[in-house]
């Protein structure tokens, strides 16, 4: 067992011995390492094949040297002149990658200034449709407010006409029932049409009352749109469906006096308030007379 | 000497002259090839790398050009003309590194100018699209 580990390591040695290659040279590994890093670099093959080739041959000779196994420092120096060439190649390589990038982003550069000019011109065109849009909407929205605010105007003037021409309708009924005391009061023109206008406890017009109504149907024939309402009032003396019923009674026969002088009798209407709406005291005789009434009231043509 | 310290200022061209005049006078007693065209083509490239840029963006190699070209200069005072080729022959290439060191850094520099020049180009087109 022993002997035979013995002759292995002996034969080992002999081995050794026999195969004496030149020595490692540092310089020489360090120039052939960079060389080859440079060699598997694209950029260095892409951008510096020449100086990569430079540096190869440079290397070769580096080598021939080791090979020839010369002395005084001559693989040393050409390992340096090597390492000098890789790295001539390699900042070669850097300068016209980083000048290929210049060109390109100076490329793009410019290719962004025409979109950007074009972007700009775009923007600009829109934002001039779009002003020309607002303004004709602008536009559209102040003749529509012009029109509505002449419709107004023309209605207001309207109105105004319109209470104007009423006005006049009043003032004009006013004076036509001037004669006949027409008093203006919150329910409208009043005529009252008093007691002695009838015979006492009658009904029937007396010849002053058949002129005071043959008046109010003159009236009332000029003024055709006027309605009137016919109230029967009396005092309180008798019993109250007694008054109620003469005051009734009178109404229609003013109501019927007219009718016979042409108005038509949907432009009247009758009521009896009998003593409940007394004008005046009904403890005097002259108190009792003035409640003795009927009243014939024009009705506002606005209710 | 006195050549030696006039060759010193001279340019590359006048440098490959006085170094073929160098050559006729010493070529007879030196055992060895003076390195004279070497000497001149180190200048060459020491000199021209020796710009405002790259003594901006790679001094320490700028640095190590002009040393090693005054021992080349020191080598070839002393006739140890072996010497003289090699740190001409490493001056050459330390200066042609310091120079396109210095060229790509300022290269990258501009690179990433000009990337970010368009990115905010790019952004102002953004915003300008959804604005």
């Amino acid at each position: 067992m022993n002997i035979r580990l013995i002759s292995i390591v002996t034969l080992t040695a002999a081995l050794a011995a026999c195969s004496s290659t030149p020595d490692r040279n540092n310089a020489l590994e360090q120039a052939r390492s960079k060389f080859e890093t440079a060699q598997s670099n694209p950029q260095v093959t892409t951008h510096a094949a020449d100086e990569l080739q430079q540096a190869q041959n440079s290397l070769r000779k580096a080598e021939g040297a080791w090979k020839s196994r010369e002395k005084d420092g001559s693989i040393e120096h050409l390992s340096y002149l090597a390492t000098q060439r890789v790295v001539i190649a390699e900042e070669t390589a850097s300068n016209r990658a980083a000048q290929v990038i210049i060109s390109e982003a100076a490329a793009e550069r410019d290719k962004m200034r025409l979109a950007l000019r074009t972007s700009e011109a775009d923007a600009a065109k829109q934002r001039l449709a779009l002003s020309e849009q607002s303004n004709a909407a602008r536009a559209a929205a102040l003749a529509e407010a012009e029109i509505a605010a002449e419709r107004q105007r023309e209605r207001a003037s309207e109105l105004e006409q319109a209470a104007m021409r009423e006005q006049e309708r009043v003032n004009e009924l006013e004076k036509q029932l001037a004669e006949l005391n027409a008093k203006q009061t919150d329910r409208g023109l009043v005529v009252t049409l008093g007691d002695v206008l009838f015979d006492t406890g009658k009904s029937e017009l007396m010849a002053q009352g058949t002129r005071n109504v043959n008046k109010l149907a003159e009236v009332l024939e000029k003024n055709p749109e006027a309605k009137i309402l016919i109230e029967g009032h009396t005092d309180n003396v008798g019993n109250d469906t007694y008054n109620y019923g003469l005051a009734q009674r009178r109404a229609d026969a003013v109501q019927s006096a007219l009718a016979r002088q042409g108005i038509p009798s949907d432009r009247m209407t009758t009521r009896s308030h009998g003593p409940d709406m007394p004008a005046a005291d009904n403890s005097t005789a002259a108190g009792r007379q003035m409640n003795r009434r009927v009243e014939i009231i024009f009705e506002s043509e606005n209710d | 000497m006195k050549i030696l310290h006039m060759l010193r200022f001279t340019t590359a061209a006048r440098a490959l002259m006085l170094g073929s005049a160098i050559l006729l006078v010493l070529g007879g007693c030196a055992s060895t090839p003076v390195p004279v065209s070497q000497m001149a083509v180190a200048e060459a490239s020491v000199q021209s790398a020796n710009s405002s840029n790259t003594s901006e963006h790679a001094p320490g190699e700028l640095q190590i050009a002009i040393a090693k070209l005054a021992s080349a200069r020191a080598a070839m005072s002393r006739k140890d003309y072996v010497e003289a080729r090699r740190l001409a022959e490493q001056a050459e290439l330390d200066a042609r590194v310091a120079q396109v060191r210095a060229q790509s850094v300022s290269a990258r520099k501009a690179a990433q100018e000009s990337q970010e020049a368009a990115r905010v180009l790019r952004e102002e087109l953004n915003r300008n699209t959804y604005n």
